[in-house]
């Protein structure tokens, strides 16, 4: 009964939070958007007050009612200083990197200002990720990432971002949660998938990349400029002349990866094997192609191209999710 | 998430600094041993600090506690009063300063520090110990902000960096004080809750509860304030300037002391203000017009308080004793104001004294000073009228005696001694061989302390009495006439109340032997004398508006609000308090939104406001000179101006040079008058 309660409390909040802090790339922090609350030493502090109050009342010294007041009147000070330490600062989203299921996604959040404020010590996280502090000594601008662990392929939103600070005395507390409409991809986990079958289409090994360094195709003479690691120095000690040795890599090798190879395994697995080998491969020379059901990208090779085939290993099979 | 709850370098250096601050507070009542444990606590934690040592074990923590509370039981023997409680606080606090690990730890220190700094206002109230409360307030704080200030800005030999947190904290307590201004005048004070320790030894000079001849003599050279008198009218001739303070009516031949209550067959010994007029009040017939005045008493440990005669108090908490004296309900402690109103010209009990009163008003101790009583006895035989027997005592001692300061000392019968040998003496040995003789003739009296005139501050509109200005005179009772005043002092030295006592004694090199800095000594010297004037102006001031505020609230609020209820004191509280804070708010939200710029580019900035009002805005990174361009294809006939103004903001912007903005000012003031119309064409 109080589990029911509790969601339908949470759902309620979430509710008012969505309306109250609707979610933008941009957000200016205004008194619509901060909370503030007094910190738990700042409640000690309020007993502290109460305490020297009783001390004046009871010894009936008008110095120590006057300090007493001067604390007083110095927290009600401190909460304009916290709320304008957060209040006015331009909140954008920044770059944002994908990352590996159960890795960690980066999300660059940068701070802007006008003007010349010092506003220090603002604490950034998000529910899944460390905190950073970031502070804006005068300056204009600051730029911070945070890692938010991701365990989910597909599309990851790292949920609402926790601005919080207690500069300068700690007793008051102002904070949001902004909602900056982040998203980053999160690849399928990579399993190292050695020894599995992958399918090579075709190995003629005509095709060559010149200027490689596997096997050796040619001998030429020695042009100024070239690596002296490859100057063929037995034919110059036979008084043959300054030559050099050329190299290509082969091309020969076009492979597939192919969802049909992991005959029996359920989705995630295969998924995560085709990402393990396609890390193997982007590292080698092959070229490389996927084909998974309704997915077909030819063989090539390149930053690209590998990025292009972790976005379909990411979003597959994911009907909930715009493919943008 | 580790490193966050530790504790930053900068604000140990600032716990530590304010640790020194408030404990150097205190330096006076703590005893010896914990102001070294404190001293080694923060050695310790330097050291710790630098790397050098390591943190204290923990059975060296549970030792020194059972040694920090085991010293203040044997130091004070108790845990109770002001003195063990603040050194149970210091304990409290250099014990904890050996283990601040976390934030916590550092916050508890905060809080202590505070504590411990503010109350020092117990022990002393003078602006002078108020200062150093003040500022270590503010060195507290400081450590509380670099608690909260982020290390990331630190840089290797940054002054400033380790500056901030009390730059921060200065201008935080400044920003604090209108509010603070507003909370004292408007917070309500209710007045004691519970009885609490005081502090036992400040303020004791002052007129004690008993005299013996020869008491008075370190009483008198004393510079200090005893109190201050605000009249609501004209102060009053010298003479009549006798601040009643204590009646004593027993003597053991030695020693006057106060008689307790016996004789009175009343109910009430004591009369409070506001309360119905008690029975005995009729037995003084008051006439004339009374004189109002606000007494500012120091501290003084005793409930007695001082008025001229015969008074009546007007301020709560104060009663008329059945002798007709005030009383305070608690020993005043700290500064106490009491409004009174008296009548100078007054009846004291002329309808004639009780027998058993009588009797103790004409005791004397036996075997004491026989040939005073002898020649009492004789004189009363020749003089049968009193008044002229006293008469004939004063013109005695004006013809034979000496007032001095340094009186030799005396024997077993003093007043003999005295009467018939030595003859020097100043006020006690007057009053007390003037109230023996009287009562060895027959006639009631008694001798009355307090103190005699007073200087009139010449600004300041009040009366400044001073402790040597304690004085001691007899009262007789005159059968029909009732008790009368009468000074044997004024007989041998009329100048002592005619004169202030400084007038008197100011030549005299003895007078004031105590202190060679005290300002009193050098009054000859007049710009010394008036900032010796000008310096108790300002301690009355804070003594009458700051210590003694209660006394002034109910007056203040009662004239702003009209009458004093929750309701209204909350509502002046609530628009005051806005008041107070809207200038540091405006401050505060108007730095936001300001944006600099130098005043080159504020010129060219209203350059480009004024075009844009004649339709020629420019685009958003458009840069000077293409702007320039466009204007003048779009309106040729502005082609000398804009190129001019552009040329000049460029030249003076980009070239390396110290600028002029006036330069370009100029031109735009002959450029606009023109514009509109140019525009238009």
């Amino acid at each position: 009964m109080s589990k029911t309660w509790r969601a339908w409390f949470k759902q309620r909040y979430h509710q008012w939070v969505n309306r109250r802090l609707p979610a933008a790339r941009k957000i200016r922090l205004n008194n619509n958007r901060l909370f503030i609350f007094p910190t738990r030493a700042g409640f000690l502090f309020g007993l502290v007050l109460l305490l020297l109050w009783l001390v004046a009342t009871n010894f009936e010294n008008n110095l120590v009612f006057g300090a007493t007041f001067l604390l007083s009147a110095m927290f009600v000070v401190a909460i304009f200083h916290t709320f304008l330490n957060l209040s006015g600062l331009l909140i954008e989203a920044g770059h944002s990197h994908p990352c590996f299921c159960g890795g960690a996604a980066e999300f660059g959040i940068l701070l802007s200002q006008k003007g010349h404020r010092y506003r220090d010590n603002i604490l950034l996280r998000y529910p899944k990720s460390d905190q950073k502090t970031v502070s804006l000594p005068g300056t204009e601008l600051a730029a911070v990432s945070l890692a938010v662990t991701a365990d989910k392929r597909g599309w990851f939103e790292p949920g609402r971002v926790t601005l919080e600070t207690r500069y300068p005395l700690g007793l008051i507390r102002c904070w949001t949660y902004l909602d900056l409409n982040m998203r980053e991809l999160v690849y399928p986990r990579p399993i190292n998938a050695r020894g599995q079958p992958i399918s090579v289409a075709s190995g003629q090994g005509t095709n060559e990349i010149a200027g490689g360094r596997e096997d050796f195709r040619s001998l030429e003479k020695h042009r100024p400029g070239e690596p002296h690691s490859h100057i063929a120095w037995k034919h110059y000690a036979r008084e043959q002349g300054l030559h050099t040795k050329h190299f290509a890599d082969p091309m020969d090798e076009e492979v597939w990866l192919d969802w049909e190879a992991f005959q029996g395994m359920d989705e995630e697995a295969r998924l995560s094997r085709l990402c393990g080998w396609l890390l193997e491969l982007s590292a080698g020379t092959a070229l490389y192609g996927l084909r998974m059901p309704g997915v077909e990208i030819l063989p090539s090779r390149g930053e690209i191209h590998r990025v292009s085939i972790l976005r379909e290993l990411a979003l597959f099979n994911l009907p909930d999710q715009v493919q943008s | 998430m580790q490193a966050d709850w530790q504790i930053p370098r900068i604000s140990l250096l600032w716990l530590l600094v304010s640790m020194v601050v408030v404990i150097g507070l205190h330096v006076e009542h703590l005893p010896i041993w914990l102001l070294s444990a404190a001293l080694l606590a923060v050695v310790w934690q330097i050291q710790n600090y630098r790397g050098a040592w390591g943190q204290p074990g923990k059975h060296l923590k549970v030792l020194l506690t059972g040694l920090c509370f085991g010293g203040v039981l044997s130091s004070y023997s108790t845990m109770l009063g002001l003195d063990p409680m603040v050194a149970l606080l210091v304990s409290g606090f250099v014990l904890k300063l050996l283990e601040i690990n976390h934030r916590r730890d550092a916050l508890v220190i905060v809080y202590l520090a505070y504590f411990v700094a503010i109350v020092q206002c117990l022990f002393e109230q003078t602006m002078m110990t108020a200062l150093p409360v003040f500022i270590a307030i503010m060195i507290v704080t400081a450590a509380l902000v670099g608690l909260h200030q982020s290390n990331q800005d630190r840089r290797a030999g940054n002054r400033k960096y380790w500056f901030r947190p009390l730059q921060t904290s200065v201008v935080l307590v400044i920003q604090a004080l209108p509010l603070m201004l507003v909370l004292f005048i408007v917070m309500p004070r209710i007045g004691a809750l519970w009885s609490v320790p005081r502090h036992q030894d400040s303020g004791i000079t002052g007129v004690s509860d008993s005299m013996s001849p020869g008491d008075f003599s370190n009483l008198s050279a004393s510079r200090e304030v005893a109190f201050r008198v605000e009249f609501e009218g004209d102060i009053p001739p010298q003479p009549s300037l006798y601040w009643r303070g204590l009646v004593f009516s027993e003597f053991d031949g030695r020693r006057w002391t106060q008689s307790g209550p016996w004789g009175y067959r009343d109910k009430n010994l004591l009369q409070w203000h506001g309360d119905q007029p008690a029975e005995w009040d009729s037995q003084v017939s008051r006439h004339g017009q009374p004189l109002a005045y606000t007494v500012m008493l120091e501290p003084t440990n005793s409930p007695w308080l001082f008025a001229l005669p015969t008074a009546r108090p007007d301020s709560s908490g104060v009663a008329l004793t059945r002798d007709f004296r005030l009383y305070n309900k608690l020993p005043v402690n700290s500064e106490k104001q009491y409004r009174v109103r008296s009548w100078l010209d007054y009846d004291l009990e002329s309808a004639g004294l009780t027998p058993l009163r009588r009797r103790l008003e004409l005791a004397l101790p036996d075997g004491f000073n026989p040939e005073t009583r002898r020649v009492a006895k004789r004189w009363r035989a020749e003089n049968p009228d009193p008044v002229a027997l006293i008469n004939r005592l004063l013109k005695q001692y004006n013809s034979e005696f000496i007032y001095t300061l340094k009186p030799p000392l005396l024997g077993k019968h003093t007043v003999d001694e005295f009467l018939w040998g030595t003859k020097r003496g100043f006020c006690e040995f007057f009053a007390s061989s003037f109230v023996f003789f009287m009562r060895a003739a027959g006639i009631p009296a008694r001798v009355v302390v307090g103190y005699q005139g007073g200087e009139r501050h010449p600004n300041g509109d009040y009366l400044l009495v001073h402790q040597y200005d304690a004085h001691a005179w007899a009262e007789v009772w005159l059968k029909g006439r009732g008790w009368l005043r009468v000074d044997p002092t004024a007989a041998v030295a009329p100048e002592r109340v005619e004169m202030s006592f400084t007038d008197l004694f100011g030549k005299n090199k003895d007078f004031l032997s105590d202190s060679l800095l005290s300002l009193e000594r050098y009054q000859h010297i007049s710009w010394l004398n008036k900032l010796r004037l000008n310096l108790d102006a300002l301690d009355y001031a804070w003594t009458k508006w700051v210590l003694g505020y209660d006394h002034v609230q109910t007056d203040l609020l009662m004239r702003l609000l009209g009458r004093i209820d929750p309701m209204r004191i909350g509502m002046l509280l609530v628009i005051a308090g806005a008041i107070a804070l809207a200038p540091m708010a405006i401050m505060l939200f108007r730095a936001r939104e300001k944006h600099y710029r130098d005043e080159l580019d504020q010129q060219y900035v209203r350059f480009c406001l004024r075009m844009e009002r004649a339709g020629l805005a420019r685009l958003s990174g458009e840069g000077p000179r293409d702007y320039a361009k466009r204007i003048v294809s779009m309106r040729p006939e502005l082609q000398g101006d804009v190129t001019a103004i552009t040329d000049l903001y460029e030249a003076q912007r980009y070239k390396n040079e110290q600028f002029n903005a006036g330069l370009l000012r100029q031109k735009m003031r002959r450029f606009y008058p023109g514009l509109r119309r140019k525009v238009r064409l």
